[in-house]
């Protein structure tokens, strides 16, 4: 549903954010975006946004150029919780109602239709009794599914998200991914962009590793790979290695590697240390 | 007594000036809700500075004064904008360098050609001697302006509440923003008669900060904006007629008094409601 065609964005001074990214992801699959800060990331979600135009190549959405695509209500940008003003004066009903402004006519003006859509989109974000508060009376995982919630309302079938699990705890972060596995078996495509290493292989079907140039892209099984992080991450990441000595007396020549940017640690654990993805627990919060 | 109280309304002048500075109060008010939000208000006190040699200029050259102001106010706005790209320069600089350099000029324009104009109107207002023909151009500044605001005002909420989204969403961001700051300058321009430059930030900042110290619902704070402003602006007028005082420093008085009254009382956001929850917690 997604086509990047040989994309490339510079600043203007020159340096150059992205280049050459050429990839596809389809409908119904949930594809995390993982690469260090800088990487292009944002740059990507700012394309995708027409927030900027690329310098080279081309986007493709359904067959249209991105811009007809947010014309249709293609996309859903769910923000980091930084890019908020949590004082504006906007109850989470009304920021939820924003996402429907697209399908409104000249005046935005509500129809029933709307309303509707708005209260399906707070149930099913566990909001409902929240709906007529002040955003900033919210915590820190509320905030995040106010958003979520505007883009479930929007109807779009591409859900962007940024950054989604900073700053909220493990069972916010858990019923989103349940939110989002459930939203990709209906045919939406969620591209999100994560620091959140650990939680990675547990809902993305596929990944992209971007460090300006695509590094690798595809399923997490094959693509999420030690290897493929390291090429993605340099030096930056926080590297724990326990070889079978280390870890116990007997003959297992497993190893256990530990790898974290930030957040939920990302855990390869086998015998050449790249072989087998286990999900860790959720110990580490 | 009740002939006392209506005298004013037996003039037309005054009648004239109550009518516009409500008028005027209102719009600036709307604009001002969205002005505080976005923390530019200070674009607003350089926009009213800037278009002063802009209005000088008009009064040369004998055209509308409305539109050397417009058309100042343009090109202030402009030289910010390019400024703020071309360097390394924080905003707040940017904007204290470009309209005392307008302002500046403008007094300068004034001083050296000897025209008919008073400064001081230019400067503090003239509410009360406002001719016929400029009510009238601020009639229609005042109708567009507000016409604008009432049918595309959620556009500019969603722009200026989350850009990024209003784009996705297929609102043509930029556009809205030049088109805020077009109504902006118009409307300093209409308010730059009633209170004059120096005061007319007060008008887009304060009913918009009382405002929101009374709600939480952007729709609530527009329509409570509006009242204080025209309630504020036609007042001000009203009372200078008895005190014999400047209109627009009495307008910009009352506008602070309705402020600090919500600063300590607002129900939800007030100073002693604040304390009280302090007291509760800790």
């Amino acid at each position: 549903m997604i086509k990047i065609d040989n994309v490339g964005f510079a600043y203007p001074n020159g340096q150059h954010a992205l280049e050459g990214i050429n990839a596809q992801v389809a409908s119904g699959k949930i594809c995390g975006l993982v690469g260090m800060n800088g990487a292009g990331k944002s740059t990507l979600f700012k394309l995708l946004t027409a927030h900027i135009k690329s310098k080279t190549g081309r986007i493709e959405i359904k067959g249209s150029s991105v811009k007809k695509a947010l014309q249709q209500n293609l996309i859903s940008y769910v923000p980091q919780s930084d890019e908020v003003d949590w004082d504006f004066p906007v109850l989470v009903k009304d920021v939820v109602m924003m996402g429907r402004y697209g399908h409104m006519g000249f005046m935005r003006r509500a129809s029933k239709t709307d309303h509707e859509a708005v209260d399906n989109a707070l149930e099913r974000v566990n909001l409902i009794a929240f709906k007529d508060r002040q955003i900033g009376e919210l915590s820190g995982g509320q905030k995040k599914r106010v958003f979520v919630a505007r883009a479930l309302a929007q109807g779009s079938e591409i859900i962007l998200l940024d950054e989604p699990f900073t700053g909220i705890d493990i069972k916010t972060e858990d019923a989103l991914i349940a939110l989002f596995k459930a939203l990709a078996a209906e045919g939406k495509l969620i591209l999100v962009s994560t620091h959140n290493l650990g939680s990675v292989p547990s809902f993305c079907d596929e990944v992209m590793l971007i460090n300006k140039t695509l590094l690798a892209h595809g399923p997490v099984e094959t693509t999420f790979t030690q290897e493929n992080l390291s090429k993605a991450f340099g030096g930056m990441l926080r590297h724990h290695h326990l070889v079978g000595d280390d870890l116990h007396d007997d003959e297992d020549a497993r190893t256990l590697t530990v790898l974290s940017d930030d957040e939920r640690p990302l855990v390869f654990y086998g015998e050449q240390g790249g072989q087998k993805i286990t999900q860790p627990g959720n110990k580490d919060d | 007594m009740i002939e006392t109280l209506l005298e004013p309304f037996a003039y037309e002048y005054m009648l004239r000036a109550i009518w516009v500075s409500a008028l005027v109060g209102s719009v600036c008010a709307f604009l001002s809700c969205y002005l505080i939000l976005k923390g530019w208000s200070l674009i607003g006190d350089a926009l009213s500075h800037s278009i002063v040699p802009g209005v000088a200029l008009a009064y040369i050259l004998s055209l509308p004064y409305s539109l050397g102001a417009f058309f100042a106010g343009f090109i202030a706005a402009g030289s910010m904008v390019w400024i703020k790209k071309e360097t390394r320069l924080k905003e707040d600089a940017i904007i204290g360098l470009v309209f005392t350099t307008f302002f500046a000029i403008g007094l300068l324009m004034f001083s050296i050609n000897p025209i008919a104009v008073n400064i001081q109107a230019i400067i503090l207002g003239n509410l009360l001697t406002i001719s016929h023909q400029e009510s009238v151009q601020i009639l229609i500044i005042s109708i567009i302006c507000t016409l604008i605001l009432i049918f595309n005002w959620k556009n500019f909420l969603a722009v200026f509440f989350d850009e990024r989204h209003a784009k996705s969403i297929g609102i043509e961001t930029t556009f809205y923003k030049i088109l805020f700051f077009t109504l902006l300058s118009a409307a300093t321009v209409a308010a730059l008669q009633t209170v004059g430059a120096c005061l007319v930030i007060a008008m887009v900042i304060t009913p918009g900060a009382t405002a929101y110290l009374l709600s939480d619902r952007f729709g609530k704070m527009i329509s409570l904006s509006i009242v204080i402003g025209s309630i504020s602006n036609a007042l001000g007028t009203y009372l200078s007629f008895y005190m014999d005082a400047n209109s627009g420093g009495l307008i910009v008085c009352i506008q602070t008094v309705l402020f600090i009254t919500a600063f300590i009382f607002a129900p939800k956001h007030g100073m002693l409601k604040h304390r009280k929850k302090e007291v509760i917690h800790g």
